[in-house]
């Protein structure tokens, strides 16, 4: 895992925009920076093939007022138009399928170069997500999830639309400025003139539309936030009869929304059309200059021959050609707002400072812990070990020894690092110093095998998005050896058999965001049932396992615990005195602080 | 297709004027646009012909038209998006309105998930390419080619045939890209972001419980592999915007070179003059412009039609739902009238389920009486909570509510009489007044500082400098279980009904925090009875008779009466 991040950190070099540290995502790597450039030059080059058009047109159309002001000469018309026409035509349409193929080829490249970069940037969050350990600070579900998708959603555009437009906004009107120069300098200065003053236009009306849009995005954000919070909240709003007032009230937020909207809108679209009122005005003065040319009122602008109709017509069918990259860049500009607040946000997901030890669970360690086989309850110490978590020491110098097959109750208050000495032995945390030791092994090393050969009930026991069965099965490696019977013997076990059979669809019930609500209770004995699923297991660690239960319920979780610690080494973390009956030692962890080590209650 | 069609009607019912108004006027800066450009190249083609036979040109006249041509352009275009986004936006307010009002209508069918309804915000924005990117941009499309085709005809008959066959087979890509449009992969799209969405959530959420079983790596890889069909799916789908764009781009450049051709070759039959020619192809040079208007709206329309049929799909069901609740029910009962509520041989089971939740359940609770409710969790007590306040409706039996069927009750009546306090408070994402306001909308400021002071709030948001404006919920104002609970309790202090239904109200609560919640609520209520679901010890201390519901399911066998017993 470490050459992953190691290639982050490289990747956020080579762009060598600043960001050195590992939590850049979304940011392209060389090659990828290249072919975002080469997209746009072949989009520049298909544009400027427009000159070749245009003067193919121009070629072909130029006879026309000679022919047609000397009266006598229409009879030759027909044969002196024909060849031109055709060959122009022809050159025309061969030129356009070039246009065409290498339009395509950019986008395709452009589009092939954005979706590798947000693959990368998805791969390498999830691939700090697998490897981050389970006991340190996360995000929230819901912000990694956002960022996983959306977050990472917005790089597309950016990078597919706007990175190329960059490149075709330098090169192209620089091509048509010369194009026009090598017949008129004066009509390549009015473009000159005129093109500039258009950001400049667009940027003075874009700050008060820039401003007025941010608020208006908030607006939007709090509009269809409340629209979803008050349909969440819906059975709420029935119960006390309240749902034709906050009707009223979301059609009046809708209708300030509507009038918001407008105003920022209508400030954006004042600025494009200034942006077409220059492009306007800049070919209107070329069209003016042209046309003065030709009827003989204006001679200047030129390198000494005066203007034909061929050379001027050229010069005016270049000239849309000089606007329309600008009106692309202007069109792309809010797919780069969006795209580069997506990367500030990807970058500040997780902190840099809190960056954990990377954890021993790549496919090595499963190999290599595979070949020593848990098939006996293993015996556990822990070795003056010291942890500390968040600045605070949990165990200093702490020692504990658990023979096979004991069933050992933790006591103490919270905080007293109950939760912690399990997630040692299951390789979570890593002691400062110390050692625990599994048959004699340390427990990071037998980590994967461990977690495979484990009971395990957490504090807070969590389902999975997937059907009740699908849950159930996640505990076994071979979910195909599974019989109907083994499901619900465990779900018998752990008293969650009736829970079960009253479910919209019983096994195939799906749990999770998207399924069935499950009270905290219930899930508990899901979560027990799933990890009864694991027959050949050595070990079973449970965190409060009855937590929030009710007085029967927890009696139908104690004796199945019972069942299950049975010639398994077992360590409950508890509150419940119920839980000592199965028992056959307990050690309270604060009275003796993990400080001076465990001393046996019972 | 069908659903775009009835959006399509539905908006133009919605406004029919500011319909056709944003289409009339959208066409303006597009016939001006076309006009600029076929003047431009009449005009310096005979400035041209001129010049060199030194004959008289009146250039005043077409110097002013292209002058009126270039501002109606810049103009129009200006006009013709404030016009058509305000009709768009204004129907989409008030779709966004009937959306809601046929979602309260269905709540009774059970909880909608955050998922879907994420999805339905994102289904109304796409609908707004309705009218912008395909109505209009179409109807434009067609008064173009039609009003081209009419001049062309009064040209020459080549000239016709020339066009008539680009704009056919422009044509002809239109329809293709509508009858093609399968939401096949737009649904697949769908499907692939909202499993990378869910397995990313269960990936951050329960990391221990995926570290042990299943595993965290294997957990990334099938992320990853959602992730993979999201690709696959979105470059389906870009590869059939871009064989549009290149269909689009391309017809429109050959139109150049036929019409090149064709016009000179005319103009060398003399049916054409130089300078008419000379306009007529810069006037097709215009013309890609104005149909690939569209193609950003033709590209999205599959996505367009499944968000289209997914909210039709919602407001359909509503008309079908009809008024729903008037059930048939027996005459007024002369027992039953003597209590608040009652059940009568109720039974409730989800559909498929082996087992009903419910079977056979009678019970009644007097005036002024406090029924605690009992049994182990599971066994179907915050289904009797629903049940009765007719959240969910009864499979079998009936439930009376002060001697009349709760399904023939008017809603607001119905809500006046029962007030539920949940296991959950949903707090809204709003201020404290507003929060509590929904019980009271008339309530005063004294009153809600009353209800808080009352359920122990007050001093908690008195702390706050914004008072009754502190904003709850997310992101706002953290209140911890204890206090959101007893704000729920604030809200249930502004109501009088005769009958409260408190749903495991101290559940997740310390005991100490849990009597004061308690103690707190039974002075307040007074008069009116209570139905409690319970499983504390000092909830079942404060009742004045039990009800175990566990008992008579012991064996699995229905029972046709419950076992009451009386509680000391």
């Amino acid at each position: 895992m470490k050459t992953k991040k190691e290639k982050i950190g490289k990747v956020a070099e080579d762009v060598g925009q600043g960001r050195g540290t590992a939590a850049a995502f979304g940011w392209p790597n060389e090659a990828e920076s290249r072919r975002l450039k080469r997209a746009g030059k072949i989009l520049a080059v298909s544009d400027l093939l427009w000159i070749a058009q245009a003067g193919l047109i121009s070629w072909a159309l130029g006879p026309l007022p000679a022919i047609f002001s000397a009266a006598d000469a229409s009879l030759s018309a027909e044969s002196d138009l024909t060849l031109p026409a055709l060959l122009a035509a022809a050159g025309i349409a061969l030129v356009a399928l070039l246009r065409v193929f290498l339009q395509n080829r950019a986008e395709t490249v452009a589009r092939q170069t954005a979706r590798a970069i947000q693959s990368r940037a998805r791969g390498d969050l999830l691939s700090i997500a697998a490897t981050r350990s389970p006991s340190a600070a996360f995000p929230s579900s819901g912000a990694f999830a956002a960022h996983v998708t959306e977050q990472v959603d917005l790089l597309g555009p950016y990078y597919r639309n706007f990175e190329p437009q960059k490149l075709r906004l330098r090169l192209v009107p620089l091509g048509i400025v010369a194009a026009s120069a090598v017949f008129s300098w004066l009509g390549a200065l009015i473009l000159i003139v005129c093109g500039p003053l258009i950001p400049v236009f667009m940027a003075l009306i874009g700050l008060r539309a820039k401003a007025a849009s941010e608020r208006q995005q908030e607006e939007l954000v709090r509009l269809s936030g409340s629209l979803l919070d008050r349909i969440k909240g819906l059975e709420t709003l029935m119960l006390f009869g309240a749902i034709e007032r906050t009707q009223r009230q979301i059609g009046d937020a809708g209708e300030r929304f509507r009038t918001g909207t407008m105003r920022v809108l209508k400030i954006a679209f004042l600025s494009s059309t200034v942006l077409e009122l220059f492009s306007a005005l800049g070919i209107a003065f070329c069209a003016v200059y042209v046309g003065f040319s030709l009827l003989g009122d204006i001679q200047a602008g030129t390198w000494g021959e005066p203007l034909t109709f061929a050379q001027g017509l050229f010069i005016l069918l270049l000239a849309p050609e000089f606007f329309a990259p600008l009106r692309a860049y202007a069109a792309a500009y809010h797919d780069r707002a969006g795209g580069l607040a997506a990367r500030e946000r990807l970058a500040t997901l997780f902190p840099a400072e809190d960056n954990p030890k990377p954890l021993s669970l790549g496919a090595g360690t499963y190999e290599k812990a595979d070949a020593r086989q848990l098939s006996d309850p293993p015996a556990i110490e822990f070795r003056s070990v010291c942890i500390s978590h968040q600045q605070r020491d949990v165990f200093k110098d702490f020692s504990l020894a658990i023979k096979p097959a004991e069933t050992l109750l933790l006591e103490g208050p919270s905080g007293s690092g109950k939760t912690t000495l399990i997630d040692g032995i299951l390789g979570f945390h890593e002691p400062d110093s110390g050692e625990i030791l599994v048959d004699d092994a340390p427990a990071y090393a037998l980590a994967a095998v461990l977690r495979r050969k484990v009971i395990w009930l957490g504090q807070s026991p969590r389902l999975f998005h997937g059907s009740l069965r699908a849950n159930l099965l996640k505990a076994v490696d071979t979910p195909a050896a599974v019989t109907e019977d083994d499901l619900w013997q465990a779900l018998r076990l752990a008293g969650a058999e009736t829970l079960v059979q009253r479910l919209p669809r019983g096994l195939e019930t799906p749990l999770g965001e998207d399924g069935f609500g499950l009270s905290v209770g219930e899930i508990r004995r899901v979560a027990l049932a799933r990890a009864a699923m694991r027959k050949d297991a050595v070990l079973l660690l449970a965190d409060e396992p009855t937590a929030s239960l009710d007085e029967e319920t927890a009696a139908d979780v104690i004796s199945g615990l019972q069942t299950l610690c049975n010639g398994r080494t077992s360590i409950i973390a508890t509150h419940d005195k119920g839980l000592r009956q199965i028992a056959t030692r307990r050690i309270d962890l604060k009275s003796e602080g993990a400080v001076a080590g465990g001393r046996a209650l019972a | 297709m069908k659903s775009v069609w009835h959006i399509i009607r539905t908006q133009h019912r919605y406004d029919r004027f500011y319909f056709w108004l944003g289409i009339f006027v959208a066409l303006l800066p597009v016939a001006a646009g076309l006009l600029l450009l076929g003047v431009s190249g009449w005009f310096i083609t005979a400035a041209a012909i001129a010049g060199l036979s030194g004959a008289f040109l009146n250039i005043f006249a077409p110097s002013a038209l292209i002058r009126a041509f270039a501002i109606i352009r810049t103009a129009g275009r200006y006009g013709e998006r404030v016009l058509t986004h305000d009709a768009t936006f204004r129907f989409l307010t008030g779709f966004r309105n009937r959306l809601f009002a046929s979602m309260a209508q269905r709540t009774s069918e059970g909880r909608r998930t955050g998922l879907l309804l994420n999805r339905l915000t994102l289904d109304i924005a796409v609908l707004d390419t309705v009218y912008l990117r395909l109505v209009v941009p179409l109807v434009m499309a067609l008064v173009v080619a039609v009003s081209l085709l009419l001049v062309w005809s009064s040209i020459s008959p080549l000239l016709l045939v020339t066009g008539a066959v680009f704009i056919s087979a422009w044509g002809c890509l239109a329809i293709w890209t509508f009858v093609r449009s399968d939401t096949k992969n737009a649904r697949r799209t769908d499907a692939a972001l909202d499993a990378m969405r869910l397995r990313a959530a269960d990936l951050a959420a329960g990391r221990r419980d995926l570290a042990i079983y299943g595993g965290l790596e294997a957990a990334a890889v099938t992320v990853l592999a959602a992730e993979r069909r999201l690709a696959e799916a979105q470059e389906a789908e870009d590869l059939r915007t871009s064989k549009l764009t290149a269909g689009s781009t391309l017809l429109g450049q050959l139109f150049l070179a036929a019409i090149l051709l064709v016009c000179l070759l005319e103009v060398g039959r003399g049916a054409l003059t130089a300078a008419l020619a000379v306009g007529l192809i810069l006037v097709v040079m215009g013309l890609p412009e104005i149909f690939s208007m569209s193609l950003p709206g033709l590209a999205k329309l599959p996505r367009v039609a499944l968000a289209a049929g997914r909210v039709m799909g919602l407001m359909k069901d509503r008309a079908e739902a009809g008024p729903a609740g008037d059930r048939a029910s027996g005459p007024r009962d002369d027992t039953a009238a003597k209590a608040v509520l009652a059940f009568e041989d109720v039974s409730f089971g989800y559909p498929g389920a082996q087992r009903r939740v419910l079977e056979g359940l009678s019970f009644s609770v007097a005036r002024g009486e406090i029924l605690a409710l009992a049994g182990r969790s599971g066994c179907g007590k915050s289904t009797v909570a629903a049940v009765a306040a007719r959240l969910r409706n009864p499979g079998q039996g009936r439930v009376v509510l002060d001697g009349v069927d709760t399904g023939r009750i008017p809603e607001a009546e119905l809500r006046r009489k029962i007030t539920v306090i949940g296991q959950k408070a949903y707090l809204f994402n709003d201020t404290v007044a507003e929060n509590l306001r929904i019980a009271n909308p008339n309530a005063s400021d004294t009153d809600l500082w009353r209800a808080l002071e009352q359920a122990a709030l007050a001093e908690r948001i008195s702390e706050n400098p914004q008072g009754l404006q502190t904003i709850l919920g997310e992101g706002g104002l953290g209140l911890s279980g204890g206090e959101q609970r007893r704000l729920a309790l604030a809200r249930a202090f502004l109501t009088r009904p005769a009958l409260f239904v408190l749903d495991e109200m101290t559940e997740g609560l310390d005991a100490a925090t849990a009597g004061d919640v308690l103690d707190r609520f039974l002075s307040y209520r007074g008069e009116a009875a209570v139905l409690m679901i319970a499983h504390r010890r000092q909830e079942l201390e404060r009742a004045d008779r039990l009800l175990d519901l566990t008992a008579p399911h012991g064996g699995g066998n229905p029972s046709p009466e419950t076992i009451l017993s009386e509680f000391q």
